[in-house]
């Protein structure tokens, strides 16, 4: 109550009793308050860890099963700590294809897709940014055609293109048709076109060359877009299971997800513990990298729908 | 001006320009056209049929089916992860680190492998040992036959691709809700504007830029939906998910009938194509408030 | 060192025309401001000077010879940009080395240069930092070290000062006039304010809707402006402009083409008697506003409202105040603006009630 008082401070000209009973009722209704807002705060922290425990759940269930003996997989209610851990498994899951193939095939055409892509988006995306040319508006609606296409669209008439190609099951068939992204484009030369051209100016001043403006001065301005595309080209493709799915027939081209999908066909449809293993062989490094740079990839991927 | 430089903007944007022409706007003309042939991809010659692939695919019982699945599927995972994700972002707005841990956390499902998802949550859903029924056991519920159940399976579906979008869209209402100058909501505050005409009168249509886009990606997004069913329930149990991209998928390279296949994908494109300009039709005429 | 020589130049974007038929010569080693208010062309004219716009017409000569199609890096010419255009993805260093590489100057050369001129400018601790985290003024001193480093036959700088404050901006004049003086170089130098075109510049250009109204130097241009737009464009507060119609207690000859009649705040004088003979105007004093030094009373008169201006003079109390200004001091204008010389008018007898009106 005194505590109250001295917090409210109550009107000095009130009377003695009516000053009395007037901070009591404030200091209730303080306490009050102050209990509530405890509630709310316990009810919101209980409500993020269940979030959390909605998100995260599945996959440290994940890592339990990928540890546990087959049998301990067919417990129920189940088991949360598996009796021995069965390391074994993620060499079971490892051993059912050629997974060091896949391995290569998926770092390979990731990181291919990105090379080319850079190689392209770059010069085009300053293009569309920084000069004035005839059909510009023309090839620019191409890209933003493309950018609304989306590959599951028209898979069946690139497979016969690629067919006819003879590039079927190779790496470049699957690279070939993601060696630019209209939506890099489009990010890219929003970009460019915010660099104040006093800076290009400054720069023709200085006798740079135009090659050498482009690359010393405006890629380098954009760099933060530019890693931001990476990131989200690379975990897309890494991740990708359809078009590989689509454009091999067999298993010279094909990637880590298709791996990890097939693992069910090898091992037979329960064996739960070995495809979790495999399934986390797929995962673990992307999660890893993910909560390394939390920040950017987020940025990344929301990036698209603020601007 | 010399020529080389009138000429560099072209060749600038010419390996972009020839990549897309190669593998997106050809396939496109060459998909309308496939269409209109009677083709199972072996045999050297085609039969033109004109529209008769069109009008079998409409008088295909499952086809209808594959529609009405696509269509029950896209309503309820687009407006479930819309709607939950402008709840989760109201919530979580807020900038500390452990706000940040639960958004990483909630978003994390975005950047997994759709493969690693499917294979995940066929396990969680597995009518016998699956962590999910021992959940709505706990709750007091019977358990579900979730992914074998022709009745539970499409929300089955739903609830995977809720889950998995739910943390992409939140982000994307967080930055939104970011944007929004904290002078506006002084500004209320002092016109004693109460919180929940703020929400409506501010707050929603000062978002409604970002509801929209993210409605239109959820759309596109659910409309093509292919890799949760070919992994989780092959368009099974009797054919109630099977849906317009992997009904085209199995056409194409199970039974081989290219122009049947290439039909339905012309219709996918049309509706998408639909939506895109609808999307940009409205985008045109809205009231931009940024 | 460089004359500059500008002959018919003329430049249109798309149908409007921005300047017309434009003569202007820039004299060897001074330093030439373009002032005039925004919109007028001046910074258009700096741009083709540097070769960042081309002209529509007409030719440009620096140092005799015609530059109509050198490209901008080949002019022998450096700028200071408005919003200093450093680049942000290099150090001080690199933005100060970046045009000497590209003219092939050795690396030991390119270092020699770069530590003296940073001494110049006093940038030498921050020479490996980023420009974002310099202060505006050492921002202003990286542009001014990139543009010297390249020893330059023209200086230009486009509205250097503007995104300063008061007082940097105060010091930042001083040091560019010493600047001028030690390098001797050309310096073109765009602003739309007159108190620093009028500060800085040796020779002033006064610039509006693409024309030069006056170039002149500053004295001249405050004494003797060719036109009513110079009279009123340079010094402040700005001329009193009457028109002849409306005066009273002003003789001016009939035979006159005056159409205007003006005289300069700091020529009036308040409360003077009878012995300094000139036009007397009654008025009503309005506003006081007192910078220490220098008085300046809004006032407002059967004319219409002018300023005074006074100087080291006790602030006038009173509300009803007699203004005189000497005769030798009024201008007049013809009704098209041009100056007219020559024109001798009479005050009237100073009306006896002066104060009733």
């Amino acid at each position: 109550m005194k505590a109250a008082n001295d917090t409210i401070g109550g009107p000095a000209v009130a009377a003695p009793e009516g000053r009395e009973q007037r901070a009591g009722l404030l200091g209730r209704r303080l306490v009050w308050r102050r209990a509530w807002k405890a509630a709310l705060q316990v009810v919101n922290a209980a409500g993020l860890l269940t979030l959390v425990t909605i998100f995260a759940m599945p996959f440290v269930w994940m890592l339990s099963t990928s540890l546990k003996t087959l049998p301990e997989t067919m417990i129920f209610p189940p088991q949360w700590i598996p009796g021995n851990f069965v390391w074994q498994n993620y060499a079971d899951a490892w051993n059912t294809g050629p997974f060091l193939n896949y391995f290569v095939n998926s770092v390979v055409i990731a990181v291919g897709i990105l090379v080319l892509q850079m190689l392209t988006i770059i010069p085009a995306s300053y293009a569309f940014a920084r000069y004035t040319f005839k059909g510009s508006g023309f090839l620019f609606g191409i890209v933003m055609v493309t950018l609304m296409i989306p590959a599951q669209l028209i898979f069946l008439p690139v497979y016969l293109e690629l067919s006819t190609l003879k590039l079927l099951n190779t790496h470049l068939g699957l690279i070939l048709p993601f060696a630019s992204s209209a939506f890099g484009i489009f990010l890219l030369r929003q970009a460019f076109m915010q660099i104040p051209e006093e800076l290009l100016e400054a720069a023709r001043l200085d006798q740079a060359a135009e090659w050498k403006i482009i690359l010393q001065i405006m890629v380098p301005m954009v760099k933060p877009v530019l890693v931001t595309f990476a990131l989200f080209s690379f975990i897309a493709h890494w991740n990708d299971y359809f078009w590989p799915l689509v454009m091999t027939t067999n298993e010279t081209a094909r990637t880590l997800p298709l791996g990890i999908a097939k693992i069910r066909e090898v091992e037979g449809v329960a064996t739960w513990n070995v495809l979790m293993a495999g399934n986390l062989i797929l995962v673990a490094p992307i999660l890893v990298v993910f909560f390394l740079s939390q920040r950017q990839i987020i940025k990344a991927f929301v990036y698209n729908g603020v601007k | 001006m010399t020529v080389w430089q009138k000429l560099r903007p072209y060749g600038m944007v010419a390996p972009a320009i020839v990549i897309f022409s190669m593998f997106f706007i050809y396939p496109i003309f060459y998909m309308i056209y496939l269409s209109m042939f009677d083709w199972n991809f072996v045999s050297p010659t085609k039969t033109f049929v004109g529209l008769q692939n069109f009008r079998d695919l409409l008088a295909e019982p499952d086809f209808l089916k594959v529609l009405s699945n696509t269509t029950v599927y896209t309503a309820l995972t687009v407006s479930l992860t819309t709607g939950l994700a402008l709840l989760l972002a109201l919530w979580l707005n807020r900038k500390s680190l452990f706000h940040g841990f639960v958004q990483g956390a909630v978003f994390s499902p975005h950047i997994i492998s759709l493969v690693s998802i499917s294979l995940l949550w066929s396990w969680l859903m597995d009518p016998e040992y699956g962590l999910l029924n021992w959940v709505i056991g706990l709750a007091g519920f019977d358990p579900l036959q979730w992914l074998s159940h022709p009745s539970t399976a499409l929300v089955s579906l739903v609830l995977v691709a809720v889950w998995k979008g739910l943390g992409y869209n939140a982000l994307v209402f967080i930055a939104g809700l970011q944007s929004i100058p904290a002078e506006i909501y002084e500004a209320a505050e002092l016109d004693r504007s109460k919180p929940w005409t703020t929400f409506m009168k501010l707050t929603l249509p000062m978002l409604s830029p970002t509801i929209f886009f993210l409605v239109i990606i959820n759309l596109i997004g659910s409309f093509q939906v292919f890799e949760t069913i070919a992994i989780m329930t092959q368009g099974g149990p009797v054919n109630s998910t099977n849906t317009l991209v992997y009904y085209i998928y199995e056409y194409g390279f199970r039974y081989f009938k290219i122009g049947y296949a290439s039909a339905a994908g012309v219709i996918l494109l049309f509706i998408v194509g639909v939506l895109t300009i609808v999307y940009f039709k409205l985008l045109s005429r809205r009231v931009h408030y940024r | 060192m460089a004359k500059i020589e500008l002959t018919n130049i003329s430049k249109r974007f798309k149908d409007e025309t921005v300047i017309d038929n434009l003569n202007l010569t820039i004299k060897d080693g001074s330093f030439t401001v373009l002032v005039g208010p925004s919109g007028c062309g001046k910074s258009t004219t700096l741009r083709m000077i540097a070769g960042l716009e081309k002209q529509s017409g007409g030719d440009i000569l620096i140092d005799g010879k015609c530059v109509n199609d050198t490209p901008s890096g080949m002019r022998d010419v450096a700028m200071v940009f408005q919003n200093y255009a450093l680049y942000p993805t290099m150090t001080v260093r690199g933005n100060i080395e970046f045009g000497l590489k590209n003219r092939g100057v050795a690396k030991s050369e390119r270092e020699k240069l770069i530590k003296d001129i940073s001494e110049i400018v006093g940038l030498t601790p921050h020479l490996d930092k980023k420009p974002q985290s310099l202060s505006g003024g050492q921002r202003q001193r990286v542009a001014l070290a990139r543009a010297m480093v390249k020893q330059p036959k023209v200086f230009i700088l486009d509205e250097p000062l503007s995104n300063l404050d008061a007082k940097l901006r105060g010091q930042m004049r001083t040091e560019l006039i010493q600047l001028h003086k030690r390098l001797g170089t050309t310096f073109v130098y765009v602003t739309h304010d007159q108190v620093e075109a009028m500060s800085m510049g040796d020779e002033i250009v006064v610039m509006n809707k693409g024309v030069i109204q006056q170039a002149d130097s500053p004295m001249r241009l405050y004494h003797d402006p060719a036109n009513l737009f110079t009279a009123e464009f340079i010094g402040t507060p700005a001329m009193n402009v009457m028109k002849r119609s409306e005066l009273s207690g002003l003789d001016v000859p009939d035979g006159s083409a005056a159409g205007y009649v003006g005289f300069r705040p700091e020529q009036a004088l308040i409360g003077a008697g009878p012995e300094v003979e000139g036009w007397v105007i009654d008025g009503e004093i309005m506003t006081r506003e007192s910078l220490g030094s220098e008085q300046i009373y809004q006032i407002r008169s059967r004319m219409g409202v002018f300023f005074v201006k006074a100087f080291l003079a006790p602030l006038v109390s009173e509300d009803r105040v007699q203004v005189t200004i000497p005769c030798g001091q009024l201008y007049f204008f013809g009704a098209d603006g041009e100056r007219l010389r020559g024109i001798e008018a009479r005050p009237l007898q100073p009306a006896a009630g002066g104060a009733k009106a």
